[in-house]
């Protein structure tokens, strides 16, 4: 915990520094006052200070016992249902564009619902159709909130 | 007297069954848009217009401001129930409507907001009523600088939320405002951390981003604990106890008052009312560590404060004809396809049409309230479905959020890298809820400094010629110093309280 | 690499979409028709017209999509991406557009280049006012004053090289008057400044405050060459001598580069009828948005026109920063 802590103030304090960079590439001032650089260069040196100084009072902080036991990442089983949700999310999003909503998320549904443990195979045909056609029929009809449509035509 | 008068009969017309018909199918579209993921409240509002052509003048927007006033409330239910803010008004609720969700107690959360909400858009109405010219003119006073001032102070408001950790909320409020950065510069229109990328150009999506803080990260963090439900405590109770009603009388009051004063203002926004009622309340609160974890009145003051927040909107549109915000923007644009241009001459050319509009909003918020106290129970069931089936639907949901309001694949990556941020955040125990305000505020912030040195020739002195707004901006610098550099005294003084 | 893999698709869908038999049977499917602004504004109000009434003639639904931010960038991209197919068109707003692509900083992928203008709907000519009560009576005595005392007076547009924008620059250009330039987002913004006295005055365009021009606001000038018909009562820049400030907003539909003039054609049949309806006229009349009709050549020649124009105050406004 206090590591991990350690870990993710170290990665704003990346974040930050990256941000001083990029802002000293734009114009700190501009004709009347402050120019696009200016937000950002000073937002960024204030983060950049803040987080050093919680590197700092982390740092100091004693170990706790009990903080040894809640780990980060995720794992075990549960760890592998944290994957399924990651992965299967990615996937989707890359492959839409090409397959369009109806298809890709008629996958997903269904390799969802068995990675968190579902094996009846109605329920799996149902939260599949449903989520897909049904969900793009109801958004694209009703609503017209466009949904993907692929580049094979579905 | 005159006034009275008028809107006695706005009433009587407003109360005929036509007109109520309208209300209510109005309350139920607007909720339902509400719920519904990739349909913020401007862009469903919009669609709805249409339904609205073959009404008359006084149907369609007693109509149009009845799904309004659903579509504010609407985010309260998923916000609450699965921790997705369906817009920036939500937001605030999520911090203890989900935590008491978790508690079993959604049904107390629920009915607490529809009552807030409720009572919050009733006063603010009244209010309306009376003072709609006077303060609609007055209001205008607040001019560029003012609103630089007021975001400063929301920004500085941020601390308040921190628990023990302020260098930690501070740090993820600058975070939120590098994040706002992105896009493009408000003033010249120069790209700023765009690395050439178009989907950035116009920013960092608000929505993408709370889905997956908070929608995504939600269910990452049930997933690793193997859940077999979203939540898995008992439920409680379906309606809110008589203490919790009495707990909440106080922070609905001030809650009110709240939204109603920034209401009036153009522009500021939901989310400021939201969050400052919510921040007002655990200062004021004597058990304040509570607050995150399940304090009734956090829904409640921020629900309440939202509703009168909506309802005191209405004065600058009514009175100036000035739209406040996107949604409102859409209603405007409704009434005048509809015949009805707002502004001052409103009130003296139709006045009859005014009052009944006046009338309608009485109306259209008892019946969100009769609505919806009934539909609690319902909405809390929900609850008890298996995690494998509202893991599905929950993500089914935050893909179409995330994607319809742009039709941006881009935006379901956004959620998706935020869902994971999230998940690490929480467990490692950074405040989220500063960011997402800065995300927010950021751009408004610049935005308004740089117009007010337009307007000033590049001369700071303005601020001090203006005396709001030198004390929006001071007396938030003298409490975070305040705080930063006598922490421990403080600690040591809440410790003494416990005792 | 998205970006990349879309546009790859979209040239070798182009490629075997292109044939004339899918010309003939357009459109088998909904049409989307892009805004480059949010839901509510002049823009989206005029499209959504026109969308409803369109669709009757067109035989398929047509969605309106708002695609708002970065002063229209947004959409516009998104126009000029769009695969050529018929199946997107999209508003184009002048000068709005132009200016956008004159501009090295914004980075725009497109140049006007990328649309093709099929049928203009409407042209919404600037206005210059303030607020009721304001000392200046005539846009002469304004431009006195601002000539007396450079800089001092504020001016307010809708944004950054918007045709208001443009509009202070050809006054300035044409009455040698020195404005303070303050630009606000859109003209709700616009009405709370001027009339919170925090702008002296606004340049804006006729359709979003016509109504109001009485008592809470005085018109100063239309920037046209003849009075608006909304506002006969305020001369246009012409009668005041001001020739060459004249400015407007204009909105028509275009279609990305590369779609297939028959389908274009079809466009343009369904969508000039709508706009010539009686229906059409009444409602917009109601909004405060002139109805401009341009198909061919003539929308052609405006578009050109228009950049040659745009292009010179924009290098000018790009030299005060």
């Amino acid at each position: 915990m206090r590591q991990g802590r350690l870990i993710a103030t170290g990665a704003m304090l990346a974040f930050c520094l990256f941000a001083l960079w990029q802002s000293l590439l734009l114009s700190l001032t501009d004709r009347l006052g402050p120019g696009p650089g200016f937000f950002p260069f000073w937002l960024a040196l204030i983060g950049a200070a803040l987080a050093v100084g919680l590197l700092i009072t982390t740092f100091r902080e004693p170990a706790d016992p009990a903080d040894a036991e809640t780990r980060i990442m995720p794992h075990g089983a549960g760890g592998k249902r944290w994957l399924a949700i990651v992965a299967l999310l990615a996937a989707l999003t890359m492959v839409m564009e090409f397959t369009g909503f109806r298809i890709a998320m008629l996958v997903f549904n269904a390799a969802l619902v068995i990675a968190m443990g579902e094996r009846r195979w109605w329920i799996i045909a149902v939260f599949a159709v449903l989520g897909s056609y049904g969900v793009y029929y109801v958004f694209t009809t009703w609503l017209d909130v466009l949904l993907p449509v692929g580049q094979i035509g579905f | 007297m005159d006034s009275l008068g008028h809107l006695l009969q706005g009433f009587a017309a407003a109360l005929s069954w036509y007109y109520l018909a309208y209300a209510l199918a109005g309350c139920v579209l607007g909720t339902l848009i509400g719920v519904l993921p990739g349909l913020g409240p401007a862009a469903g509002t919009a669609i709805l217009i249409p339904l609205t052509f073959n009404l008359d003048a006084t149907g369609a927007i007693i109509m149009l401001s009845a799904i309004y006033y659903g579509a504010m409330y609407g985010g309260t239910i998923t916000s609450v129930l699965i921790n997705v803010p369906g817009e920036a008004a939500s937001v605030v609720t999520c911090i203890d409507g989900h935590a008491m969700a978790r508690q079993g107690r959604a049904g107390s959360a629920l009915g607490i907001a529809a009552i807030g909400s409720f009572v919050g858009g009733v006063l603010a109405t009244v209010a309306l009523v009376v003072v709609a010219m006077p303060l609609a003119t007055l209001a205008l006073k607040f001019g560029p600088a003012e609103f630089f001032a007021l975001m400063v102070a929301g920004l500085c408001l941020v601390v308040g939320l921190a628990g023990k950790n302020i260098v930690a909320a501070l740090l993820m409020t600058v975070i939120g405002l590098l994040f706002a950065m992105i896009g493009l510069d408000p003033v010249r229109g120069a790209p700023r951390f765009t690395f050439g990328v178009e989907e950035l150009y116009d920013g960092i999506g608000f929505v993408p981003v709370v889905m997956g803080l908070f929608g995504v990260a939600e269910l990452l963090l049930a997933a690793e604990k193997r859940q077999a439900r979203m939540i898995e405590a008992e439920l409680k109770n379906w309606m809110p106890t008589r203490q919790e009603m009495r707990d909440c009388v106080g922070p609905i009051g001030r809650g009110t008052v709240v939204g109603f004063v920034l209401g009036l203002i153009p522009g500021v926004g939901a989310i400021v009312p939201t969050f400052m009622a919510y921040v007002i309340e655990k200062r004021v609160s004597k058990t304040p560590e509570r607050f995150g974890k399940g304090a009734i009145e956090g829904v409640a003051s921020a629900e309440t404060a939202n509703n009168a927040y909506a309802n005191a909107a209405m004065v600058p549109l009514l009175a100036l004809g000035i739209p406040s915000s996107p949604t409102i923007a859409v209603l405007m644009g409704a009434f005048i396809i509809n015949g009805i241009t707002p502004g001052p001459f409103l009130f003296q050319e139709q006045p009859a049409l005014v009052w009944t509009v006046i009338a309608s909003f009485f109306v259209g918020n008892a019946l969100l309230l009769i609505l919806n106290l009934p539909l609690v129970g319902l909405w809390a069931k929900l609850l008890k479905i298996p995690f494998s089936y509202m893991c599905t639907g929950v993500l089914i949901f935050c893909v179409v959020g995330a994607y319809g309001l742009k039709q941006s694949l881009f935006d379901v990556w956004v959620m998706l890298g935020f869902g994971i941020i999230g998940y690490l955040l929480r467990k490692l125990d950074f405040p989220i809820a500063p960011a997402i305000l800065a995300l927010i505020l950021g751009p408004m912030m610049e935005k308004s400094l740089r117009t007010t040195l337009e307007i000033s020739g590049g001369s700071f002195a303005i601020f001090l010629d203006r005396p709001v707004a030198l004390a929006l901006l001071t007396i938030p610098v003298i409490v975070i110093a305040f705080l930063l550099f006598k922490p421990r005294s403080l600690d040591k003084l809440r410790e003494s309280d416990v005792d | 690499m998205l970006i990349r893999r879309r546009t790859l698709l979209a040239a070798s869908a182009a490629t075997a979409i292109a044939s004339p038999a899918m010309a003939q049977n357009y459109p088998r499917r909904a049409v989307q028709l892009i805004v480059a602004f949010p839901a509510g504004g002049s823009t989206d109000v005029g499209a959504r017209i026109l969308a409803g009434l369109a669709e009757k003639d067109f035989g398929q639904p047509i969605t309106v999509v708002n695609k708002g931010g970065a002063g229209g960038q947004i959409g516009f991209t998104e126009i000029a991406r769009a695969r050529p197919d018929g199946y997107t068109l999209g508003f184009l707003n002048l000068p709005g557009m132009n200016t956008i692509t004159l501009d090295p900083e914004r980075k725009a992928v497109f140049t006007i280049d990328s649309f093709i203008p099929i049928v203009n709907q409407v042209l919404d000519p600037g206005f210059i006012w303030v607020k009721g009560d304001s000392p200046y009576k005539t846009l002469a005595e304004l431009t006195d004053a601002a000539k007396k005392n450079p800089g001092k007076i504020s001016a307010c547009t809708t944004g950054i090289l918007s045709d208001d924008h443009l509009a202070i620059l050809m006054v300035q250009e044409a009455t040698g008057a020195e404005f303070r330039i303050v630009h606000f987002d859109g003209g709700a913004q616009q009405l709370t400044g001027v009339l919170g006295g925090h702008v002296d005055v606004a340049f804006d365009n006729v359709g979003s405050v016509f109504k109001r021009v009485g008592t809470e606001i005085r018109g100063l000038a239309v920037t046209d060459v003849v009075r608006s018909k909304f506002l006969p009562q305020v001369p246009c820049t012409k009668e005041l001598g001001l020739i060459t400030v004249i400015s407007s907003s204009t909105r028509g539909v275009g279609a990305p580069k590369g779609t297939p003039a028959d389908i274009c054609k079809a466009v343009e049949t369904a969508f000039l009828k709508a706009i010539n309806s009686t229906e059409m006229k009444e409602k917009m009349d109601a909004v405060g948005l002139a109805l401009k009709p341009m198909v061919g050549a003539e929308y052609a020649k405006y578009y050109a026109d228009l950049q040659a124009q745009a292009k010179k105050y924009t290098e000018w406004a790009l030299k005060m920063r």
